[in-house]
């Protein structure tokens, strides 16, 4: 489903991605974890195709497409979804009126019939249930003045209703009490299926207690420097990533 | 998102730039007292009133046009105008709709306003004007149940002249300044509503202007007066066709809302704002203002997208106590449109209170100036105002200006002004990208969201039509 | 209008001939200049007809500070004083500071004359303010006070214009020029205080250079009789840092002009003022920023407090230029009107040209918050006594952001002064 090989990106140019390869089959599941600044975010805003961001090198085919090609919404459009590290505010634009823009924005890519008014609105609110949040948010300007946790679930919120075909969680876990991590996790688990990947970006082994990856990668210095399965993650908890220093790259 | 986008998003035609091929009497331009002898006569006026033209006219010849606005254009050539202009078949007022000339009925039909009340939207009655003439009003038997007059000026001056008379030029007097002395002198048409004591208006009363003879001024005259307790929402639409040269409209608006009562009126002003290049637009300068007696409330609600110039200034004398003024807009200014628009929120009575919302957006080359003025008057005690301006700026070539002028005469009163100045930014549009919106409807999501607090004291159907023109008239604007 | 330049230059000592053909200039400038009217926007809530009497020149004064009832902060470092413009040497004071150079025009050697030929009117925009051709015009006494490059001043600086009481109402110039040089920093302290109806026309120009750092005050203590009228200008090279003071209670007639040039990416400035007014005092202050580069900060305060019959103007202007971008820049200016015949007109404008900015502005005409007054009252603090120290809270957080302790120390009471002869005047106000 998506295939990157050997990924050279840089931002204001400064070099973060450093021939980065990656394969994700349909139906997997993967982690990916790494220091800071070793160029999580960056990977998801470049396969998303946030503007700033330079591929210097490198293919990334996704749904048997050159996704490097192709805008920011007509990857949005293929079902490419980015669960941002900081969800940006957009004051005065409601949630509700906000989804359905998105939600008829991607179908109608597809070819798919738009939901009407009604029946958008009883799945907007079964997944504001779903994922612990009051209907009351549905109304509110988009991420105005949530909480770091509010956000996190309403990115989780938005991935539900636009049936994605990969999912990237940027770190969706960090900031999350206990609760709303299990109602992450099960938000995620519930939409796991044959035809459907993701790749979770994330610091703690804790999420991936609750969602079960399977591949583990590690990210340092804009490359993978290893990959093996979830006990991989296991191991990075108890040691650090240090260790890593030594082993693999020296 | 790229220059080329933006440019792509916001460059739409207006839709409302087609001509009425229609006959036309249109007097020969220029301006003396002749003329206005002549549109006096052509509409039976009694001699009252065409003293007070005269006199108005006396005093436009003496004044000058204001130069304080940010706005910049050639000189108006006032003789190159003509002052009156009717379609033939309109030498008889129509009885009915049914005399209507089909032209015109076509051409309503076409900007999205039926004037058969079978087809009209439920609960709006309609006075539409086209060029210097009322061409029809609709439910007026139902509203003369309710004991609401509503009817063109020109027959307020036939049937109900005492009360012409009483409030014509009360809140905006001749000599207000330099255009409302002209429009005082040589107005054509415009509505009149009066709303009897403790009535509530049963529908939305509306009125549509229409512009479409070429080198006509537009000079309507509306007069609403709400007496004792009584209630009325009023909307005001207009536009004109796509044309070269420019064009003036210099409409006066005097509300009178007296004790209790309430005046709620809308404007969603779409007159042509010229091409991309700056080339011809209707030049808007308007004065509209409202009386407020004791314990009654006049609000504006404005949503100005089109003209080339916009010179306008929607205002509050808050006389009586506990009278409460208010003042939402939105005004959008595209490619090389100017604006130059706000309000005076003067406070006289004691208790009186005021709200101002202002939200402009700049995009192309223009130019958007809010300008207001909040007076608190030695005996205000008690007042309050509260303003809060924000502009939103497209691209890097437009402007965007605040000017509040705050007066304060009264220890007691609390008047609090704030403005900001923002973008679309970067962050936002690649949100809306990522979930799958093109750059256009994610920058109009952004704007519609930036205007939404003015959006929600519009009436419904109102509301929606001024988003879609928020989404039009940025065309062009994403880059 | 009254010939405000035919008494001046009777009494004027003759210019150095380097500064001959500037004041030449400056006389046909302001001959063929017309005084700005009501209908002149920028002068809409301030009538020159004060203005509207005979002046005579200002005579020489020997009497000695406490006789003029001189009275300063006392500040360590050098300090000059004028008396109804004219040099006493006696009341100055000169402390060696390797860093700086200051003196008169008079004094000036050859490269000094050089540099401030070059520097001396070149941020003033003589087309917006005929009185600053008037100074031009009469132009002979002025102070010069350059900052070496790369160094920083030991001391602060202190300029003193004091009028002492003449029979006649006297008339009377000002003119400073501030050279701070690349990176180099220092403190200056305006001071202009008297007695009597005299009028003074003030013109300062501050030049930063670049990394220039530059505290700066100005202190409009004169009688309530006084007229003034000033102009300070500033000029921020790229990566300088104003902080500009300032400090007014009223007069008969004041007016003071605060531009603020940013012309270098990176400069900031940190403008704070207070306008205290009672009586028939009138002070307009009029603000303006011009930010014409890009990455430039500003950070603009003025509160206002005013009462009895006194009347308050404050016009505060931030103009972004275009290409100004990544500009910050914010205005606050709030009033408290103590009496019911008092009146402020504020007016904060934005006029912006470029869209990555953050501009905000706000002002407000309010009372002090009821319910901090009830608190204060339900600790058995009278009410205007509580009064007293609120508006006093309202202003002094200005006061306390100023790093020159002396200059707080001295402040403080001369504030408390004022407060406890305008607030409590008027009884009602606390009931209310
Ligand atoms: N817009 C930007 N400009 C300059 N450097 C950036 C920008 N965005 C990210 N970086 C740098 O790129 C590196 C990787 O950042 P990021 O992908 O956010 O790391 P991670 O998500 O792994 O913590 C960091 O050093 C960060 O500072
Ligand atoms: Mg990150």
């Amino acid at each position: 489903m998506l295939s990157i090989k050997d990924l050279h990106a840089e931002v204001e140019g400064k070099n973060i991605l450093n021939g980065l390869n990656l394969e994700i089959r349909a139906g997997e599941v993967h982690a990916i974890m790494g220091p800071n600044g070793s160029g999580k975010s960056t990977l998801g805003h470049v396969l998303s195709g946030r503007p700033g961001y330079e591929i210097t090198q490198g293919s990334v085919e996704f749904l048997s497409k050159d996704l490097l090609t192709l805008d920011t919404e007509e990857r949005a459009h293929l079902g490419l979804f980015l669960a941002f590290q900081y969800p940006v505010e957009i004051p005065g634009v409601s949630n509700m009126e906000f989804l359905k823009a998105s939600v008829d924005a991607v179908r109608e890519s597809q070819g798919a019939a738009t939901y009407d008014t009604v029946s958008f609105m009883r799945r907007a609110r079964e997944a504001c249930a779903a994922v612990d949040l009051d209907q009351a948010f549905l109304k509110r300007g988009v991420n105005e003045g949530f909480s770091g946790g509010e956000k996190k679930r309403n990115e989780i919120m938005q991935m539900m209703l636009l049936e994605p075909r990969l999912c990237i969680l940027d770190e969706t876990d960090s900031g999350l009490d206990i609760d709303a991590l299990r109602v992450v996790a099960s938000g995620v688990n519930g939409m796991r299926s044959e035809p459907r990947s993701f790749l979770l970006v994330t610091h703690y082994q804790r999420l991936l207690d609750y969602i079960e990856p399977d591949f583990v990668h590690v990210l340092a210095d804009g490359r993978i420097i290893k990959s093996g399965e979830k006990s991989l993650a296991l191991e990075l908890e108890e040691k650090g990533y240090s260790w890593l220093d030594e082993s693999e790259v020296a | 998102m790229s220059q080329e986008q933006i440019d792509r998003a916001i460059a739409k035609d207006y839709a409302a730039g087609f001509t009425t091929d229609i006959e036309s009497d249109t007097l020969t331009p220029g301006l003396t007292e002749d003329t206005i002898r002549f549109i006096s006569a052509k509409k039976k006026e009694p001699e009252w009133l065409l003293e007070w033209r005269l006199t108005a006219f006396r005093f436009w010849r003496e004044m000058s046009g204001p130069d304080w606005a940010h706005v910049n254009y050639p000189e108006v050539d006032f003789q190159s105008i003509s002052y009156y202009s009717q379609p033939k078949s309109m030498e008889d007022r129509p009885k009915s709709l049914d005399e209507v000339d089909p032209e015109l009925l076509a051409t309503y039909e076409k900007l999205g306003i039926p004037l058969h009340e079978q087809e009209a939207l439920a609960g709006v009655a309609v006075d539409v004007v086209f060029d210097s003439v009322s061409v029809a009003t609709t439910f007026r038997e139902k509203l003369a149940e309710a004991g609401v007059l509503f009817c063109s000026i020109s027959e307020a001056v036939q049937h109900y002249p005492d009360l012409v008379q009483k409030y014509l030029g009360s809140v905006v007097p001749r000599k207000d300044n330099f255009y409302a002395a002209l429009n005082s002198a040589v107005f054509s048409d415009g509505s009149f509503v009066y709303i009897p004591k403790g009535v509530r208006c049963p529908m939305e009363l509306s009125t549509y202007f229409r512009i479409n003879e070429a080198n006509t001024g537009q000079f309507e005259r509306t007069l609403i007066v709400a007496d004792e307790g009584s209630h009325v929402s009023y909307l005001e639409g207009c536009t004109a066709p796509m044309r070269d040269e420019n064009q003036l409209h210099a409409a006066v608006v005097e509300l009178v809302a007296l004790d209790d009562a309430e005046i709620k009126y809308s404007t969603v002003q779409n007159w042509y704002p010229g091409d991309a290049e700056g080339k011809g637009g209707i030049y808007n300068f308007v004065t509209k203002r409202g009386l407020a007696h004791k314990n009654a409330k006049i609000s504006w609600t404005q949503v100005e997208t089109g003209s080339a110039v916009t010179w306008k200034y929607p205002s509050c004398i808050l006389r009586g106590d506990n009278s409460v003024g208010e003042f939402y807009s939105v005004a959008l200014t595209n490619n090389l449109q100017q604006a130059d628009t706000g309000t005076k929120m003067i406070h006289l009575g004691s208790n009186t209170r005021s709200t101002i919302i202002s939200k402009g957006i700049s995009a192309g080359q223009s130019s958007n100036a809010y300008r207001g003025l909040v007076r608190v008057g030695p005996a205000a005690k008690g007042a309050r105002n509260y303003t809060q301006c924000d502009s939103l700026l497209i691209g890097d070539k437009c402007a965007a200006h605040t000017f509040p002028y705050i007066e304060s005469k009264n220890p007691t009163g609390v008047v609090e002004h704030e403005a900001t100045t923002s973008k679309v930014s970067d962050d936002q549009l690649y949100l809306c990208q990522q979930r799958g919106l093109d750059p256009e409807k994610a920058v109009s999501m952004i704007v519609n969201g930036f205007c939404k607090e003015v959006f929600k004291e519009l009436p419904m159907e109102f509301a929606v039509e001024a988003g879609k023109l928020l989404e039009v008239s940025l065309e062009g604007s994403v880059g | 209008m009254a010939d405000l330049l035919a008494p001046q230059l009777s009494a004027e000592t003759p210019a150095p001939d380097w500064l001959e053909a500037r004041r030449l200039a400056g006389k046909a400038a302001w001959e063929s200049s017309h005084l700005p009217t009501r209908k002149t926007e920028d002068w809409k809530y301030t009538s020159l007809f004060a203005l509207k009497q005979p002046f005579t020149a200002a005579t020489e004064s020997s009497e000695s500070a406490q006789e003029i009832g001189l009275d300063l902060p006392q500040l360590s470092g050098s300090r000059l004083v004028f008396v109804n413009g004219f040099w006493r040497e006696d009341l100055s004071e000169l402390v060696p500071d390797a860093a700086i150079e200051l003196l008169r025009f008079a004094e000036a050697d050859e490269e000094q004359a050089r540099l401030i030929s070059e520097h001396l009117g070149s941020i003033v925009p003589n087309s917006k303010h005929p009185f600053s051709t008037l100074n031009d015009a009469v132009l002979s006494e002025g102070v010069f006070l350059r900052i070496l490059a790369d160094s920083k001043a030991a001391f602060p600086v202190q300029l003193v214009w004091h009028n002492s009481e003449q029979t006649d109402a006297a008339i009377n110039s000002q003119r400073l020029l501030v050279l701070a040089e690349q990176r180099s920093e220092a403190t200056v302290v305006e001071h202009f205080s008297g007695q009597g109806h005299s009028f003074t026309n003030g013109l300062s120009e501050l030049i930063l250079e670049a990394g220039a750092k530059l505290d700066h005050s100005r202190l409009h203590l004169e009688s309530a009789d006084a007229l003034h009228i000033g102009g300070l200008h500033a000029g921020l090279n790229r990566d300088a840092t104003l902080n500009s003071f300032h400090v007014a209670f009223g007069g008969k007639l004041k007016r003071v002009d605060v531009v603020i040039n940013h012309r270098g990416r990176g400069a900031h400035c940190q403008l704070d003022g207070m306008y205290l007014l009672c009586g028939q005092e009138h002070m307009d202050y009029h603000t303006c920023i011009e930010h014409a580069e890009p990455q430039c900060t500003t950070d603009e305060t003025f509160r206002g407090i005013i009462g009895d019959k006194a009347r308050g103007v404050f016009n505060g202007r931030i103009h972004i230029h275009p290409d100004a971008q990544k500009t910050r820049a914010e205005l606050s200016n709030k009033n408290l009107l103590t009496s019911s015949t008092a009146q402020v007109n504020t007016k904060p404008e934005l006029e912006i040209y470029a869209d990555d900015v953050q501009c905000a502005h706000g002002a407000t005409v309010a009372q002090l918050d009821e319910s901090m007054l009830h608190y204060l009252r339900t600790r058995g603090i009278p009410s205007d006594e509580a009064l007293i120290l609120l508006s006093y809270g309202f202003i002094n957080a200005l006061v306390e952001k100023q790093r020159l302790e002396p200059l707080r120390d001295y402040l403080k009471p001369r504030l408390a002064e004022y407060f406890g002869s305008a607030i409590s005047a008027e009884p009602d106000y606390a009931a209310s």
